[in-house]
Formats: structure tokens, sequence, C-alpha cells
């Protein structure tokens, strides 16, 4: 890790926040493992560090007049002449995952799906529960044993349960509790500039964010490690609210776009072709003016960048976006292979460009943004 | 192509024109083993066995290698009559496709002549009970009968096979029974040409097949062979899963196909004498079809085995297409194989094996085959 | 007599974590052969391998030469793909060698068995990607596929037609000892053969007793291995251990035995009845839990081509409970495991030379 901050170059990206990250349980409401990997990341780093009323972890750098600041301060989201902006800049900690509902007699498991996950992953899957981390497996019944007619009918979620080899619901009580989450349990791994793991969206965001801190920031900084995004983009409205910055930029791990047999521009974005830029989602209809700097940004560097496919998906920018009189937003993604399943990839390469780009970003922002 | 190559081009075709020409419908392949008889005339000692396998035994020093190639090919058989009209209601003995037959030229084992129709419904593909063996040959028109013209009513239980016109076009061959009469003159081309065979050769032309690898069963129980290598052709995209192969790029060698998985040995052989005989090799993974060589792997005490696939396009109709390069190569390359090229051929496998008499449908391997 | 003999329970559980770690799908059975080799070695008198794949384990019996001998087959094929063809986009394709449920693949790990060997996993649409109903319909093998991350070039140069892949699972510890990880099926019932030849080496049966780990059991329509390993060993009495449908939610308590409650002995055509008696009286003097599994037609196990091959010979089929067969996470209990090696070793050392099946009338 290189003390580069003096001479203006970005920080590195700290691959070893995110295979710790990816490891870690923290499905959304259940997020302080990964609250207390963070937390422990940038402490050293930052001015201030709080955990606010729904679990999101809020860090800021070099903003003067820490503390809350009251809704509506300015419109069109330029700063005060003179001053330079305050940029929130936010990644979710919570990843889809599941809550344990019921302990049936026999010592089976059944569950609720936190986040939007294909019932057809499910299957046959091993998982982790609860703090403890006790392993269980969805089992299904072999094909043997199976009809025809039923074998071509996706299995539903409900039909489901977990088996953690429990003989009785008093035996398996002694290791789970109804209410505990459960991961998929999937270990993080390297090959090449392939990263393979659970979880990159968005604990990608994440370590892309505890790496960018690792420097002081040059414009005035809240990070925001925000809780409860996959299921309704929950803890970002709130902490907006709080941090009423001037601008903001969501990192996330996006959905690259790669089938077997698409060519280049069916396949966009792809892994490995760059920090992914988004226009238009469901939720948001990024600030042109920000989109429009962050392209520059990354042409005047050479970093690759591409564009999310328009309209999938949303993210916390859109609750940021709306809070107050209104916040300029724009989202940065690590573009990744199966997200919201088992085992997603990404490019390391991806990763080190975001945070490359991020940071030449706020150093533009410092510039054209105070002066308008 | 060099002189030698062009002499044994010619040499292929004149042997392919007679064996695709050849009744023989599964279970009536008399007419394939005399043509494939007067071809290898003086190769070896022949046999025929209960089945109908034509069995030459080539003799020579090393292990026992069994080639295989299947005489028959898809016809129909008779199995209601209109006796009025001279219209029959068939059943197609192989795999074809209904669809595939409508219009198809027959013949019956008497030399009558035939033809295929559709008695069409509603539908857009013909289904089997749809379609029809027209003779134009009545019952007033048998009454008239003469031995001259072969006009006689058909009876229930007669077999036809496809009446084939096999013609060259371009680079192709195109014939309705390439499968697997072109695997039959390869192994008929390399057994011709090879020279310094490294093995003890049984070359068994196997009856029914297309019944389900019937003849090889038998056929193989009665040789006991250490190894065995099965000729036969496959067809480009069906079903749609098979994996992706061409015309005109050399033949394949098998990986998966029904009731058959390379042996990991005999796949390098096969793929050493490709090299030595600058024979490029293409990879064969089909689903739900299958040849002799399920039968072949699993005689006695299991059979080591490579099945070598001269690829194939259907054109929709009776015909099919074969590159007449991919089967000048596939007999290279079993000529290749026979020569040792594939490596080891002086190698016997690990077992120690009994000596059985080479007679098909002979009794038990002695005692004590035990490794 | 059959004596009771002592199994140590703790390895039992590290073996099953070995021997299922090993791949080798139908056909490329010699990626696991030689270390069972290895392993039968250590308790065999000798161990050997034929032209086919079958690895055999030899003790040699105390009775007069010439010696019946008994084979205990468990086969060393564990289901699994072979690559069919690379896309564009270094996506793999592939076909089964052996029956999957399609449905129990999607977002699944592998390992692509390449040199050397490349993780991958089957790919998966996010549901913001995805069509409304598409989560609702089963996605077939053929429009899977395989994800390495590589760029195609990589894939196509280090990836042959044809390469074997496998599920990459560890075994996962349950509650109670209990074990889940790919290819239980039925590498456990190898397990059960390492066992029985340990037990048997210790206390002489009168028999020859061979155990194979034979090859493709899950391909095809023939036992090939179990075929041509009883053609070439011609045993007086084959034994077939293979994973039975342990106890899930849904399935009929008819088609299931439980897990814990030791092996199932099934009884049906493809069991000899004198065969089935003696097992079972074995399991009730060794104080050995079973169930009865009736299979009146076919048993599904090698023990149907045991049968049939040579002369015919008498069979059985010793079951280990096993739920989620099949998929990636078949869950087996050591202590299963190790009632099966007693029963089969206390039942084959308990066989009189003369025992045979066949009469003479007249």
């Amino acid at each position: 890790m290189s003390a580069n901050g003096a001479r203006g170059a970005a920080p590195a990206f700290r691959e070893d926040f995110l295979e710790s990250l990816s490891n870690a349980a923290g499905v959304s409401g259940d997020e302080h493992r990964v609250r207390e990997i963070v937390a422990a990341a940038v402490r050293d780093r930052v001015d201030t560090l709080e955990v606010d009323a729904m679990g999101s972890l809020v860090a800021r750098i070099g903003v003067e007049g820490a503390g809350v600041r009251n809704g509506n301060a300015r419109t069109n989201g330029s700063a005060r002449k003179g001053r330079l902006p305050h940029v929130m800049l936010c990644a979710h900690m919570d990843e889809v995952g599941f809550m344990i509902t019921a302990i049936e007699k026999e010592g089976r498991l059944r569950f609720r799906r936190a986040g939007g996950i294909d019932p057809r992953v499910l299957v046959g899957q091993v998982f982790r529960v609860g703090g403890a981390g006790v392993r269980g497996v969805t089992g299904i019944l072999p094909p043997h044993l199976v009809s025809h007619t039923e074998e071509d009918k996706v299995i539903a979620a409900d039909d489901l349960y977990i088996d953690i080899g429990a003989s009785s619901r008093e035996d398996a009580m002694r290791h789970v509790a109804i209410g505990d989450t459960a991961v998929f349990d999937t270990t993080y791994e390297a090959w090449g500039s392939v990263r393979k793991g659970k979880a990159f969206d968005d604990r990608a965001g994440c370590a892309v964010l505890a790496s960018l801190v690792q420097e002081r920031p040059p414009v005035p900084v809240t990070a925001v490690w925000s809780v409860q995004e996959e299921v309704g983009l929950r803890g970002a409205t709130a902490a907006a609210r709080r941090v009423a910055p001037d601008l903001a930029i969501v990192l996330e791990g996006t959905a690259s776009g790669e089938t077997p047999g698409a060519g280049p521009e069916e396949s966009a974005p792809r892994m490995g072709g760059g920090p992914t830029l988004t226009v238009h989602d469901r939720s948001l209809m990024a600030d042109a003016r920000l989109v429009d700097l962050l392209r520059r940004t990354a042409a005047e560097r050479r970093i690759p960048t591409q564009w999310k496919r328009p309209g999938i998906g949303g993210t916390d920018a859109g609750r940021i976006a709306l809070s107050g009189a209104g916040v300029p937003s724009a989202v940065v993604s690590v573009p990744c292979r199966y997200i919201h399943a088992p085992a997603a990839y990404l490019d390391v390469r991806d990763a080190r460009r975001t945070v490359e780009l991020v940071w030449h970003a706020l150093r533009a922002i410092g510039k054209e943004w105070s002066e308008s | 192509m060099s002189p030698a190559s062009l002499k044994s081009a010619a040499a292929l075709d004149s042997l392919l024109q007679p064996l695709l020409a050849a009744y023989g419908p599964p279970g009536r392949e008399s007419a394939v083993r005399s043509v494939l008889r007067r071809l290898l005339r003086g190769a070896g000692t022949w046999e025929e066995d209960a089945i109908g396998n034509l069995h030459l035994h080539r003799a020579g020093e090393g292990p026992r290698l069994l080639l295989a190639a299947h005489m028959d090919a898809p016809g129909i058989i008779v199995t209601r009559l209109d006796g009025e009209t001279g219209q029959a209601r068939l059943s197609i003995l192989g795999g074809r496709r209904p669809a595939e037959l409508v219009g198809a030229p027959l013949r019956f084992e008497d030399g009558r002549a035939a033809i295929v129709s559709w008695d069409r419904k509603e539908g857009a593909d013909p289904e089997m009970d749809q379609l029809l063996v027209e003779t134009g040959v009545g019952r007033a028109a048998g009454r008239r009968a003469t031995r001259a013209n072969g006009s006689r009513p058909l009876d229930v239980g007669d077999v036809a096979a496809i009446d084939d016109r096999p013609a060259r076009l371009g680079d192709y061959w195109c014939s309705a029974n390439l499968d697997d009469r072109a695997g039959c003159a390869a192994l008929v081309h390399a057994l011709t040409r090879a020279r310094r065979v490294r093995y003890d050769v049984h070359a068994v032309f196997t009856a029914q097949s297309d019944l389900g690898a019937r003849g090889a069963t038998t056929g193989t129980f009665g040789i006991d062979p250490e190894m065995a290598v099965v000729v036969d052709v496959a067809h480009l995209g069906e079903p749609k899963e098979t994996s992706g192969f061409s015309l005109g790029k050399g033949p394949c060698v098998t990986l998966k196909e029904q009731g058959f998985l390379a042996h990991p040995e005999m796949l390098e052989r096969v793929r050493k004498a490709a090299r030595a005989a600058r024979v490029p090799l293409q990879y064969l993974i089909r689903e739900g079809e299958g040849s002799d060589a399920r039968a072949v792997r699993a005689a006695r005490s299991g059979v080591p085995t490579a099945v070598i696939a001269i690829p194939a396009r259907r054109t929709g109709g009776v015909g099919s297409l074969v590159h007449a390069t991919d089967l000048e190569q596939t007999a290279a390359l079993i000529a290749a194989i026979l020569e040792g090229a594939g490596g080891a051929a002086g190698e016997r496998s690990k077992s120690k094996r009994t000596k059985t008499k080479a007679r098909a449908g002979a009794g038990r391997t002695k005692r004590g085959g035990r490794t | 007599m059959p004596t009771a003999i002592d199994v140590r329970h703790g390895s039992t559980a590290d073996w099953l974590r070995h021997i299922t770690s090993l791949p080798g799908v139908p056909g490329h059975e010699h990626a696991a052969a030689p270390e069972i080799a290895r392993v039968f070695g250590q308790f065999a008198d000798r161990v050997t391998r034929d032209p086919i794949g079958n690895v055999y384990g030899w003790i040699d019996g105390t009775g007069e030469t010439p010696r019946p001998r008994a084979l205990l087959a468990a086969h060393m094929d564990r289901i699994g793909f072979l690559v069919k063809r690379i896309e564009k986009g270094g996506f793999l394709r592939v076909t089964s060698v052996g029956g999957f449920d399609p449905r129990t693949l999607p977002g699944k790990e592998v390992m692509v068995h390449s040199k050397p060997p490349m993780p991958a996993l089957f790919g998966t649409k996010p549901p913001h990607l995805q069509a409304r109903g598409e989560s609702e319909k089963v996605v077939p093998l053929h429009e899977l596929y395989l994800d390495t991350g590589r760029p195609e070039a990589e894939v196509r140069r280090r990836v042959p037609i044809g390469t074997m892949v496998t599920l990459r699972q560890p075994p996962v510890d349950l509650l109670n000892g209990r074990i889940a990880s790919p290819g239980m099926d039925d590498r456990a019932g190898v397990v059960v053969v390492i066992r029985t030849l340990e037990l048997l080496r210790d206390r002489r049966p009168e028999w020859d007793v061979v155990g194979v780990a034979t090859i493709e059991e899950e391909f095809g329509t023939v036992f090939l291995g179990a075929r041509t390993a009883t053609e070439r060993v011609d045993p007086r009495l084959g034994i077939a251990i293979d994973v039975s449908h342990g106890d899930m939610l849904g399935a009929r308590e008819a088609d299931t035995i439980p897990l814990g409650g030791g092996p199932g002995l099934t009884v049906g055509s493809n069991v000899h009845p004198r065969v089935f008696e003696g097992l079972r009286a074995t399991a009730r003097s060794l104080k050995i839990p079973y169930h009865v599994e009736a299979y009146p037609a076919s048993s599904g196990t090698d023990a149907m081509d045991i049968q049939i091959a040579r002369e015919g010979i008498p069979t059985a089929v010793l079951g280990i409970p096993c739920r989620y067969m099949h998929s990636g996470v078949e869950t087996v209990e050591p202590r299963d495991v190790d009632a099966c090696a007693r029963l089969l070793a206390g039942y084959v050392a308990g066989l009189a030379s003369d025992w045979s099946v066949t009469e003479v009338l007249k």
C-alpha cells in the first residue's frame, strides 16, 4: 500500500478488503459483521466514524461542521462559492440472502429470501446459517423419485428446506434459531485477474470505498456504507437526509452482460471492460453533468469505461437523488458476472480502475463544482 | 493430388459404388456379403455366423484386433396390404424419419421396384403410419404376372431397401446408404492397402446394426478381441446437441455416444495414428444415437474400443452427403492403425488372454481369465 | 459363525472426504483409479487393474484351492460432464455423463479438469435482467453454460473437447456426524469396500474375496464395469454396494431408508433369497441395524449385470442411506458406512467353502 495521496495519485485498490468482505455474512438487516470489518479498515484514516440509527456506517473526512445538517440547504446542487463541494460516496453492505422462519419437528429449517434471488439457484446448495455459520444444504428429491411432470417444474423457495443434519427440532435449536440469517457458503478465490466470491454486489463497492478513503480525498467526503439496499434502498434513504451532501456517487457491483455466443456489443457491460457508468436505471436518471465529468475524467486518464444498459435495476443513488431538495447523483460500478447467485466473478483490474476513476473525478469535482 | 492418392481415390470410388448399390436392409444382408467377399478376395479366411455377420480373419502377429463396420442400411418392411390397389403400409427398419422416405424409390430382394408415397392428412410432418408402398401391382395385374418383369403382389413381411442411385457431386458422394457402406468401403480399402500389419486382424462386417447392434453383440463374443475399432458414419446436427463438426475437415473420433464412452488408451492410439498419417481429426459427441461400439465394448470381459465416424450431412430426403476426402482420410487412418502407427502395437493389453476359437456363437472362455 | 469386528469410527469420515474428493466421471475413471488402487493396496494382498479400467483388491482365503470367490462391487464413477463445445466469449457447453437433474445446476461451481485444472461455474441471469416468468422455467442442460472467467483464447488453448468436468463442492460437515458432498454415489460404497478389505485381512475368510471398484455404473444401459469384472473374476457370489435413498421430505417412506438406521438390504428378483437371508441373519447376530428395501424388478445397481453375467451369479445389494442423490450435497452418515462394512465382512467371513446355490435334482 503506497502513500501516494501526496503526489495526487489515487490510492491502491485493497484486495484484502474485498476478500474479507466477500466472505463475511451480512444479509439485509444483519450487516454488523461487515460493518465491523469496514470500521477496522478505515478507522485510522477518517476524521469521524459513526453508526447511524439503521446501522449504516458513516465516516467523514475533511467535512467541516461534522454533525447533523438540516435538510434542504441549496438548490442546483452547487456549493456555496469558494467552498469545496461536499461529496457523499456510498456503497451498500448488505447482500441478498435468507432468514430462517421455522424449525420443523424433524429438524428441517424453512426460510424466506431477503432480496431478489432466482429460486432456481437454491437447489442442492450449501448455506451458512447464523453467527456461527452452521452449514446446511437444500435437498431435492433425486431424479429417480421424481415423476416426469415434476421434473419440469421449478421448485419454489417456499417448498425448499435447509438440512443441517439435525435429528429433531430440539437438536437443531441447540445450533440455530428462528430469525437467524443465512448466506451462500462461497469462498473467495483468485486466478489470473478473475476474482470469484459471493456478494460482489456490493462488497466490491464497499472495498472500493474503503480503499478510496485510505488517502485523504481531494474534496470533503462523507463515506457511507449503507444497510438494507437489497430490500428497498432503505439505509441510503435515511443516511442521505443526515449527510445532506452536494453531490453523490454510488459505488456498486453491477450485472455484466455476457452470454455465450453474444458479440461484443451485446455483451456490454463486460467483465474486464472497465468501470461502468449509469445513465438511467429504474431508480434514477443520473445527473448528466456529473456523468459527463466522469466520462471526461476517464478519457483524460485513459481509463476504459462502459455504459450500463439503461433501464435495468436500481441503486441507493435513486433515493439519494431524491433526498431533501435533491442531490445530483451518479453511479459507478464494477461489472460482475452472476450477481445474486451463489458465486460471482469480477476482474480485479476493473476494481482498480474504479478507484482511480472516482479519485480523479473527485479532484475534477473539486475544480469544476466550486466555480459554478 | 499426387498420383498415388489419385489412384487411391479412384480405388475407393470403385469400392464404394457396388457397396452403396447393394441390397441390404437389416436382416437381409446377403447381397452385401457377396460384394464384400468379391472385393476382399484372397485377403484372409472367411466365415459367416448365425446372425449373418461376415468375418474376415487376416492372421498376424500382435494383439487380436477387431475392426467393425455394419452392412445393413435402413429399409422398410410391409406390414399391411391392400391387395386390390397394390398399396401397402410399412414399418421402417432402422433409424430413418418418415419424412425422409417420402418419394423414396424402393427395391425388394427379388428386384421388384416400388415407391413410398404419403397419404397426407392434416399436419406438416408425415407419420410412419401415413406412408404407403406403391408397386402398381394389384391382384388383377398379379394374375397376369410374368416372371420376366417380376410383377408379383406384395406380401406382408416383404423387406425393401432404398433403391439407391449413388451420385458424385463435386467433392461429395450423395447416397442413401452411406451409413455405413462408406464405413465398409473405408475398411476394405484400408485392409487392401495396409502393409506390415501389426495385429491379428478380425474384420467383422456386422449384420442388424440398425436394429440395436445385434450382429456386433454375438460377433464380438465369438472373437473375444483384445481391442476394437468401429467405423461408422455420423450425421451433422442431429440431434441438435451434437458437438460441432464439419464435412471436409477429416474423420471424427467419438468421445461419447449412446452406450459408449471413449477408452482413453484407444483414443490416444487413434490420435497418434492420425498424426502419423497426417489425417486431421475432429471430435464427436452425440446424444441419443450410437454405433456397434456399445455392444463391442461390453462383450465378455470388456474390449477397449474406439469409434471412428465419417462425417455426413442429411439432405432431408433419402440421400446423405459425405465428403470424398473424409472417406479417403478415414481409410488412411485405419491403415495407419493397422500398420502400428497408433503406437505400441506389439504391446499386449495387461490381461493374460485365454485362447478362444474365433467362431461366432461358440461356447465360453476357459476359466482362469484372471489378471 | 460371524463374529463382531470393531471399526474405528473417526477415520471413516476421513475416508469419505478423501475418496469423494477424487474426480472420475464415467469414461474417465482413470482419474481416480490409481489412488483407489493405492488405497486398496493398503489392505489387500494384491491389487490389479483390467484393460477396461476396473480396479481389483484381492484377499486370499484360507480354504483349499480352488477356492470360491466373492465379488464385492462398488462403482468408482461419479456423475459429471464433458466439455462438448467452446462458444464465442470462452463459455463452455457440456454434455452430461450420468443423470443430473438440471435444476440442481444453476450457479454451481465446478472444476474443469484441463491440465492444469480450471475452476468455473454454471452461469445464471440475475433477476434484474430476466423477462417476466423466466424464473419459473427449468433451464435444460444444453442451455446452461460454464464460465471460467478467462479469455476465450486461453480457454480454447487449454481445454480440449471432451475434458471432464465435476461439481466442485468440498465436503460439508453437518450435525450428527453427517457429511454432504458430491460423489457419495458411490464413493461411499468404495469406502465400504475399503473398510471390508481391512476387516477381512485381519479375519481371514475361507473364500477368496475380491473388492472391485467398477467403472461406468452411471452411464448407459449396461453396467459395463460390473459385467466385465464378473466375466473376468468368475465369482460364486456377487454383492453390489451402492447408495440408497435416505429419508427426505416429500419422499414416500416406501422409497427410503433412514439415515443412521444402518444398511438397506434389498429383497427382490435381483437378490438371491439365500444371500438375503444370510445377510439378514448376520445383521441380527452382530446387532447391526438394517432396513429392508423392496425392489421387485430392477435394483438399479451393478448387481443387475453381475447376476446375468457368465452363467448367472447369486447376488445381493447392500444400500448406504444417502439423501439428495445426484445433487452436489449427497448426505451420508459414516456410522452407516461402518455398519455396511461390518455386515459384509461378517457375512463373507462366515461362508463355507462348499456354499453354493445351484441344485442338482437328479
